[in-house]
C-alpha cells in the first residue's frame, strides 16, 4: 500500500488535539457536545480519505474540467439559491447535511491546475501561458469572494502560484503577476470590499479604533495568546477562553485557546506537527512519478500551508481577521473533511509513484 | 507504457517550497516567543484586567442615637437597579429595555449615563430603593440583559421624619464641588456622603470604610465568581447630646410656626434640643431626591433647608440688654442699685429715643429695668458705657463669632462698632447709634444659638461654653475642653440674674413661669421693618417683629439654657416665652404658672416689650 504513516499519524494527532481544545473551549459555553460531533466529522473525514486513496489521482485529474464545471455550478447555486446565514451565502443544505462547496473548490482548483500545467511541455512559463489557468481560477475566486468568503477565496491563490512556480514560471512573469495582484487588490478595495471588510482592515491597522467592535477579536486573541506565557494557564484554565472573551474560540480561533492554555510549548508542538505534515506532503510531491502528481500534491499542500500560516498569524494578530479555519483542528465538518480529503489525495500521489 | 518524465528541475523547486515553509513556521515561532514569553507578563495583566472588576461594598454609615440611646438615624437594606454599560454594544437599546422594565424615563437614564464619572465599569443607578417587583423583574432577565443588575445597599433611614432634621442633616451623592475639596479628599465620585447637619460635619467618622469585592466577570459583564472580598467596616455609632423627648417637646411647643429654638446644658455646652422650622424630611434625600422635590425645597421662601439656629441672623432686640447689663456692672458704670428715671423717652444727641411704655416706667433700678425691659434705662447705660466697651463685652459673650458648634455652615452674626462702620460704610460712628445698639437694634445680629449661650453665661457664673452635639463615639464619651471663664465678678452675674428672675417672676416673661422651678429669662423683639413702616401696615404678618426669649432654669442650679425665636411672633413675651415655658414644664415635669388654656384677654395683663420707639 505504501502509505505515509507518519503523515497520517501527524494529522490524527492534530485532530485529537483539536478535539481536546474544542472540548475546553466550549466547556462552559452553550455548545456542549461539539467535541463529540467533531469526532464524527473526523471519522467521516477518514472515510473520505480512504475513498480518495483508492481512486488513481490521474483519473481525477483527467476529469478535472468536469469537476470544475460542477463546482462552478454549485457555487453559482449557493450564490443564487443558497440560504442566507449570518449575511453570507456559503452553504448547501441537504437535509441534515450542510456543507460549503467553496471548501471543495480548493481541491478542484488543485486538480485542474495540476492537469493544465502538466500538459504544458515547455521548460519555462511566461505570462501568456498562465493566463488561461489564471482566469479559470479567477472565476472561482470571484464566486467565493461574492459569498462573501474572502478567506477561502484567497486560498485559491497559493496553489496557483505554487504550481505555476513548479511549472517553471519565469522571474519576469512572477513580477507581472505580483503587479496584477496588487492592482486587483487596489481595485477590489475600492469597489468590491464590503464596509465590514474594510473596517476589519482599518481596525487591524489600529485595533484601538474600535476596541468593542471589529478590533475586538484581534485584541482579545492577542491577550489570550500572550497571557498563555511559556507553559500556559493549564487545560480548561484560560480566562480569555473560559469567560468568553475570545470570539469564535472553537472554530477560527481554536489556536488562540491552545496558545492560552498550553503556552508557548503547546504552540511549538502543534506548529512542529503542522510543519511535519507539510514537509511530508511535499515529500510525496517529490516522490511523484509524473508532473501531474507532483503538481497536484504541491498545489494541495500550498493550499493547506496557506490556511495554517494565515490562521496562526491571524491568531497572533499579525494579519487581518478572516474567516479561515485551521485545518484538522478547527471545529466544523466541511473544514475537517476537506483536510482529510486533501491528505488523501497527497497520499494517493505517493502510493502510485511506481504504478503505471 | 509511459516514459518516466524528467523531474529533476521539479525536485529543486519543490525543495525550495519545503524550505519556504520551514522558514514561515520559524517566523511564526519567533513571533509566538515574543508574544508569549517576552511580553507574557504584559498580556497576563491585560487578561487579569479583562476578567477582574473591583466592586465597592458600601459600608453602612454609623448609627446615630440620642443621649439616652434612642435611635435617631438608622440604616435599612434597600436595592438599587443599576446599569453597567461597559460590555454593552447597543447601549441605547439596553436603556430602552430597562426603562420599560422598571418604569423610568429612558431620557433620565441616558442623562445619568452621560453624567457618569469614574471608570467605565462603574454602574449607574437607574432606580434607587427599587420595589420587590422591580428587583424580581431585573433578576429574572439577568441572562438576557446582564448589563442591568440589582445592587443591595444600606439606605439611611430617619425614623423621626422631619424631627431634628437640621441636627441630623441628610446624605446624598457627593457633589462636584465636594469632590474637589480637601474635606472629602479620597472619596470617589458616586459615593454617598453627609450633606448637612451631623451627617456632614462628622461624615468621615460616620462613613466607616467601604469594603471591596474583586469579582470575575465574563465577556458579557456577568459576575461568575468572587476572587477576593474585603468586608466593609461599618461606621461607629454616635451618641448625640440631644434628648429626643426634649426635642419633641420643643417641636410640639413651636407648633409648626417658622422660627427656631435651642436648648443647651449651661454647664458644658451640650445641645439638648435644636429645632428649626419649617423642616424637611431627610428620608427624601437618602435615596437621591427627585429634582422637582429639590426645587420645591430649595426655592421655598421659608427656607426649610436652612438651620435657623445657627444660620438665622436676627436682631436680638431687648435680649441684648443682658450683655449690656453684664458690661455695665463689670465696668462699674452702674451698680444693681443705680436708678434712672424713665419718663417714656430720652432726649439726647438732638434725637428723642422712646421707651415702649409711652407714659414711662418712672424711676427704676437695674432689676426692674430688666424685668420690664425699660429702654430708657438702657439708653442711659449705653451712653455711659460707649460703643467700644459695649462691642468688647458683646464679643466676649459670643457675639460676632461663630460658637464653634459641630455643625457645618454656622454664621457669624454681627456686632457693629466704629471700626466696622469705617471699613464697611466708610463713615464715622455717630453717638446716637450707640443709643440704638443699647437696646439691641442698630445692626446687631445674632443667631438663636449665640443668644442661648448668652443665657448660659449668666446661668453658669460667667463661662462661655462651646455648644456641641457629640456625646460619645462607639460608646466612648467625647470630652470637651473646659469652658473659658470670662472673668465676670460674681456680683455682676448675681445682679443680672436677679433681673432675669424678675422678668419671669413679675416682668415681660411671665408666660414662662413654672410652679416649683424658678426660671430666669429675658424677652426681646427683633424689628423686621422700621417702626414707621410697621405703623402703616399693622396687620401684615410679614412685618411683625420676631419674638425672642432666652432663659435658663432652675435658677439656683441651672441645667438648661434656651434661646427661642418665633418669626413674626410680635413680642417675645407673647410668642417665645410661652414656648420656653411649655418646654421647661415638660422637661422638669412641673406645671406652668399660666397655662395657655386661659384665653389671653382674661389673663393678667402682661407688660409687653413692644417694638422700641427709637425713631431716628
Amino acid at each position: 500500500m505504501n502509505i505515509d504513516w507518519v503523515l497520517v499519524g501527524a494529522c490524527l494527532v492534530l485532530s485529537a488535539i483539536g478535539v481536546a481544545t474544542i472540548f475546553s473551549a466550549t466547556f462552559a459555553g452553550r455548545g456542549l457536545g461539539l467535541e463529540i460531533k467533531q469526532i464524527y466529522w473526523i471519522l467521516i473525514g477518514i472515510v473520505a480519505l480512504l475513498i480518495s486513496v483508492t481512486l488513481d489521482y490521474r483519473r481525477l485529474t483527467d476529469r478535472a474540467l468536469f469537476l470544475y464545471v460542477f463546482i462552478v455550478a454549485a457555487l453559482i447555486y449557493v450564490l443564487v439559491l443558497g440560504p442566507r446565514i449570518q449575511g453570507t451565502r456559503r452553504w448547501i443544505l441537504m437535509g441534515p447535511i450542510q456543507f460549503q462547496p467553496s471548501e471543495f473548490a480548493k481541491l478542484v482548483a488543485a486538480l485542474l491546475l495540476a492537469k493544465v500545467f502538466a500538459e504544458s511541455k515547455r521548460e519555462t512559463l511566461g505570462v501568456r501561458e498562465i493566463l488561461g489557468p489564471g482566469l479559470t481560477i479567477a472565476v472561482l475566486v470571484l464566486l467565493i469572494a461574492a459569498e462573501p468568503d474572502l478567506g477561502t477565496a484567497f486560498c485559491m491563490l497559493p496553489p496557483f502560484l505554487a504550481v505555476a512556480f513548479l511549472g517553471g514560471l519565469r522571474p519576469k512573469a512572477i513580477a507581472i503577476i505580483a503587479g496584477v495582484l496588487i492592482l486587483f487588490g487596489g481595485l477590489g478595495w475600492q469597489f468590491a470590499l464590503k464596509d465590514y471588510q474594510k473596517n476589519r482592515i482599518y481596525t487591524f491597522l489600529d485595533p484601538n479604533l474600535d476596541p468593542r467592535g471589529a478590533g475586538y477579536q484581534k485584541i482579545q486573541s492577542q491577550i489570550a495568546v500572550g497571557s498563555g506565557g511559556l507553559s500556559g494557564k493549564g487545560y480548561k484554565q484560560g480566562s480569555q477562553s473560559q469567560l468568553g472573551y475570545l470570539p469564535a474560540r472553537h472554530t477560527d480561533f481554536i489556536f488562540s485557546v491552545l496558545a492560552e492554555e498550553m503556552g508557548f510549548l503547546g504552540v511549538t508542538t502543534v506548529l512542529a506537527l503542522y510543519l511535519l505534515v507539510l514537509w511530508r506532503a511535499l515529500e510525496s510531491a517529490r516522490a511523484a512519478r509524473d508532473r501531474v502528481g507532483a503538481f497536484l500534491a504541491a498545489g494541495i499542500t500550498a493550499g493547506l500551508a496557506f490556511q495554517v500560516v494565515y490562521n496562526v498569524a491571524m491568531v497572533a494578530g499579525l494579519v487581518p481577521v478572516k474567516g479561515l479555519p485551521l485545518p484538522f483542528m478547527s471545529y466544523g465538518g466541511s473544514s475537517v473533511i476537506y483536510s482529510f480529503l486533501a491528505v488523501g489525495l497527497i497520499l494517493n500521489v505517493r502510493m502510485r509513484r511506481f504504478a503505471n | 507504457m509511459r516514459i518516466y518524465e524528467d523531474l529533476r528541475g521539479l525536485q529543486g523547486r519543490l525543495a525550495i517550497i519545503q524550505w519556504v515553509m520551514v522558514g514561515l513556521m520559524g517566523l511564526l515561532t519567533v513571533n509566538f516567543w515574543q508574544l508569549q514569553v517576552l511580553r507574557g507578563k504584559y498580556y497576563r495583566n491585560l487578561a487579569e484586567n479583562n476578567r477582574i472588576r473591583p466592586v465597592a461594598i458600601p459600608a453602612p454609615r454609623g448609627l446615630i442615637f440620642d443621649r439616652n440611646g434612642r435611635v435617631l438615624v438608622d440604616n435599612r437594606p434597600s436595592f438599587n437597579i443599576v446599569l453597567t454599560t461597559e460590555q454593552t454594544e447597543d447601549v441605547e437599546r439596553s436603556v430602552r429595555r430597562l426603562a420599560a422594565l422598571v418604569q423610568v424615563e429612558p431620557a433620565v437614564i441616558t442623562q445619568k449615563l452621560l453624567q457618569k464619572k469614574g471608570p467605565q465599569f462603574r454602574a449607574v443607578i437607574v432606580k434607587p430603593d427599587a420595589s420587590e417587583q422591580d428587583v424580581a423583574t431585573v433578576e429574572a432577565r439577568r441572562l438576557e440583559q446582564p448589563e442591568a443588575s440589582v445592587d443591595p445597599v444600606p439606605l439611611r433611614a430617619y425614623p423621626l421624619g422631619q424631627g431634628a432634621a437640621h441636627v441630623l442633616g441628610r446624605v446624598g451623592e457627593i457633589t462636584d464641588r465636594q469632590l474637589e475639596s480637601d474635606a472629602y479628599a479620597g472619596i470617589e465620585a458616586g459615593v454617598t456622603v453627609g450633606q448637612a447637619g451631623v451627617e456632614a460635619e462628622h461624615n468621615r467618622l460616620l462613613m466607616g470604610k467601604d469594603g471591596l469585592r474583586r469579582v470575575v466577570v465574563n465577556s458579557r459583564g456577568v459576575e461568575v465568581a468572587e476572587a477576593e472580598r474585603q468586608p466593609p467596616v461599618e461606621g461607629p455609632s454616635v451618641s448625640l447630646t440631644i434628648d429626643i423627648k426634649l426635642q419633641q417637646a420643643l417641636e410640639e411647643a413651636m407648633a409648626g410656626r417658622p422660627g427656631s429654638a435651642v436648648a443647651i446644658d449651661p454647664r458644658n455646652g451640650e445641645i439638648l434640643a435644636m429645632l428649626s422650622l419649617p423642616s424637611y424630611d431627610p428620608n427624601e434625600f437618602a435615596k437621591g431626591i427627585e429634582p422637582a422635590a429639590w426645587t420645591e425645597l430649595s426655592k421655598d421662601p421659608l427656607t426649610p433647608l436652612m438651620n435657623r439656629v445657627i444660620q438665622g441672623q436676627y436682631s436680638p432686640g431687648s435680649s441684648f440688654k443682658i450683655p449690656m447689663a453684664l458690661a455695665a456692672l463689670q465696668e462699674g458704670v452702674i451698680t444693681p442699685q443705680t436708678k434712672f428715671n424713665c419718663p417714656g423717652y430720652l432726649n439726647i444727641y438732638n434725637t428723642t429715643f422712646r421707651c415702649h411704655k409711652v407714659e414711662g416706667h418712672g424711676s427704676l433700678d437695674l432689676r426692674r429695668a430688666i424685668a420690664l425691659s425699660c429702654n430708657v434705662y438702657f439708653y442711659n447705660v449705653g451712653v455711659r458705657l460707649g460703643i467700644e466697651r459695649i462691642a468688647r463685652y458683646a464679643r466676649r459673650v459670643g457675639f460676632n463669632t461663630p460658637t464653634g458648634v459641630d455643625l457645618p455652615a454656622e454664621v457669624t452674626g454681627l456686632m457693629p462698632d466704629p471700626d466696622w462702620k469705617r471699613k464697611v460704610y466708610k463713615d464715622k460712628w455717630y453717638p446716637s447709634e450707640t443709643v440704638s445698639i443699647s437696646i439691641g437694634q442698630g445692626g446687631v445680629l445674632a443667631t438663636p444659638l449665640q443668644m442661648a449661650r448668652v443665657a448660659a453665661v449668666v446661668a453658669n457664673g460667667g463661662r462661655l461654653v462651646k455648644p456641641h452635639l457629640i456625646k460619645a463615639v462607639a460608646g466612648v464619651p467625647v470630652t470637651e475642653p473646659p469652658a473659658e471663664n470670662l472673668g465676670f465678678h460674681p456680683s455682676v452675674i448675681e445682679g443680672v440674674k436677679a433681673g432675669m428672675l424678675a422678668v419671669v417672676a413679675e416682668g415681660t416673661g411671665r408666660r414662662a413661669q413654672l410652679n416649683g422651678i424658678t426660671v430666669a429669662g429675658k424677652t426681646g423683639s427683633a424689628q423686621v421693618v422700621t417702626h414707621a413702616r410697621l405703623e402703616q401696615d399693622k396687620k401684615s404678618h410679614a412685618m411683625q417683629p420676631h419674638g425672642w426669649f432666652i432663659c435658663f432654669a432652675p435658677a439656683e442650679k441651672p441645667t438648661i439654657a434656651m434661646g427661642v425665636l418665633v418669626e413674626h411672633g410680635t413680642a417675645g413675651g407673647q410668642s417665645a416665652a410661652p414656648v420656653a415655658g411649655q418646654v421647661l414644664s415638660k422637661y422638669f415635669g412641673v406645671p406652668l404658672a399660666f397655662p395657655p388654656v386661659v384665653p389671653p384677654e382674661q389673663d393678667t395683663p402682661v407688660p409687653q416689650p413692644a417694638p422700641p420707639r427709637a425713631a431716628q
